[in-house]
């Protein structure tokens, strides 16, 4: 872990209701991840999920409730959450290679930083090339190492299988489960059943922005 | 990250992607070249008369070439939601604001070293013995726009009526900078001392010191949710 960084092994919601204007999109939610656990949730379009990812990755605040990252606040741990989200968050006139260069220098790491993910998701022949140029699964990949560059301890994907082809979820399985062992607490958002099946691990449900029980895959 | 390192960070970053088309400082300086030209054909009397219009044109083309700048600038940010890569680091927004503004500034003045010697010729202003004072209020000026825009301009990442919003927002905020930019530069080519211009040099920087504080403390508040 870096020198300054912060560090938790639990990230708790209690009560979170996330409203954007008359709409309701989180009604309530309370819900506990564990360092080395991978959760996935699953849920019908506007159920709410992508609205809990953007809560717990501090990207919006929420209308009621908290969330606390061990002992610390959101601000605190933010340095240690890594996001997928449905947008790739690069900038497209860079190449990827840049716009992971720029990530390690936000989070204070040495450009060497990138080498690893780079290799890890095998983004070598294309990360050199403008991010405008990439192919669906290129900026997923690409993206996918941006959030991994800070080592988060915390790694929240949205839909992370979506325009990855055979081999690409292959290697996401397997990165997946290497990262919950590592101690990553892990939280996927996805309609894939079959990415949930051959992972496994906690499976949420969300609907009408309230989480139901957990449900069997 | 302290600050100023985050600013640094985010300035060659928007440096870095304008350099890879030149698409801010191409397309704004020439919109910023052509309101020149059209306002020299348009009000063009005789050289004296010609000199005294020179200060509202120059600012006039600053000023809308500026908002196109950020307009454009804050695009390159909504574009695939990059701008989220600098919300989700652990660093201060302040820095982000600071970073940003400064880029703004240095593409501004790119198109101002085009513009105001262009300004000159179409309007028989001899700049060279007024460069000194023209930089000092063009700098100041600039910067108090830049520093405006890139704060309200981050609003614009939420706004659906962006543009419009941009535009709307910004010149009423803008003005006090403004006006004391054109009476300062008009009293300039009107052969004014420094002297009489450092009560116009003092109000601009009182804006712009007021316009960093106020950018580094509300813009975290305004690109949050």
């Amino acid at each position: 872990m870096r020198p300054g960084m912060v560090d938790f092994e639990t990230v708790e919601a209690t009560g979170l209701t996330k409203t954007f204007g008359a709409t309701r999109a989180i009604a309530g939610v309370s819900l506990t991840l564990r360092v080395g656990e991978l959760t996935f949730v699953e849920g019908h379009n506007g159920s709410g999920k992508s609205t809990l990812l953007a809560l717990l990755a501090n990207l919006i605040r929420p209308t009621r409730g908290s969330i606390r990252y061990g002992a610390h606040d959101a601000d605190a741990a933010r340095g240690r959450i890594g996001v997928l989200s449905h947008s790739p968050m690069l900038y497209p006139d860079l190449t990827g290679r840049e716009n992971l260069a720029l990530t390690a220098e936000l989070y204070a790491l040495s450009p060497d930083a990138v080498a690893a993910p780079i290799d890890a998701l095998e983004l070598r022949t294309f990360v050199d090339r403008p991010v405008r140029t990439y192919s669906r699964g290129q900026l997923q990949r690409t993206s996918l190492a941006r959030a991994l560059i800070p080592a988060p301890r915390l790694l929240l994907l949205d839909e992370p299988s979506t325009g990855l082809d055979a081999q690409s979820v292959a290697s996401l399985v397997t990165a997946l489960g290497t990262l919950r062992d590592a101690g990553t607490i892990v939280l996927v958002v996805t309609h894939d059943r079959e990415l949930i099946r051959s992972v496994g691990g906690r499976h949420l449900r969300m609907e009408r922005g309230r989480m139901l029980d957990e449900a069997t895959p | 990250m302290s600050v100023l390192r985050t600013a640094r960070v985010v300035f060659r970053k928007d440096v870095r992607v304008e350099l890879r088309s030149f698409e801010i400082v191409a397309t704004t300086g020439v919109f910023a070249l052509l309101v020149a030209v059209l306002a020299s054909l348009a009000f063009y009397l005789d050289p004296a008369r010609a000199r005294s219009l020179a200060p509202g044109v120059v600012w006039i083309a600053i000023a809308f070439a500026g908002v196109l700048a950020m307009g454009r600038s804050w695009a390159r940010e909504r574009e695939g939601d990059a701008f989220r890569m600098l919300l989700l680091a652990p660093v201060p927004r302040a820095g982000i604001f600071l970073g940003k503004s400064l880029a703004s500034f240095v593409f501004a003045a790119a198109i101002e070293v085009v513009l105001v010697p262009f300004v000159g010729v179409l309007f028989h202003v001899d700049l060279v013995p007024l460069a000194l004072p023209l930089v000092a209020i063009l700098a100041l000026g600039t910067l108090g726009f830049v520093l405006t825009g890139t704060l309200f301009s981050a609003l614009s990442v939420k706004s659906t009526a962006r543009d419009l919003m941009l535009s709307i927002v910004i010149f009423p905020l803008v003005t006090p900078a403004l006006l004391c930019a054109v009476i300062a530069t008009r009293e300039l080519f009107a052969g004014a001392p420094l002297i009489e211009l450092l009560d116009w040099l003092k109000l601009l920087a009182a804006y712009d010191v007021t316009m960093v504080t106020l950018g580094a403390w509300l813009f975290g508040a305004l690109v949050s949710d």
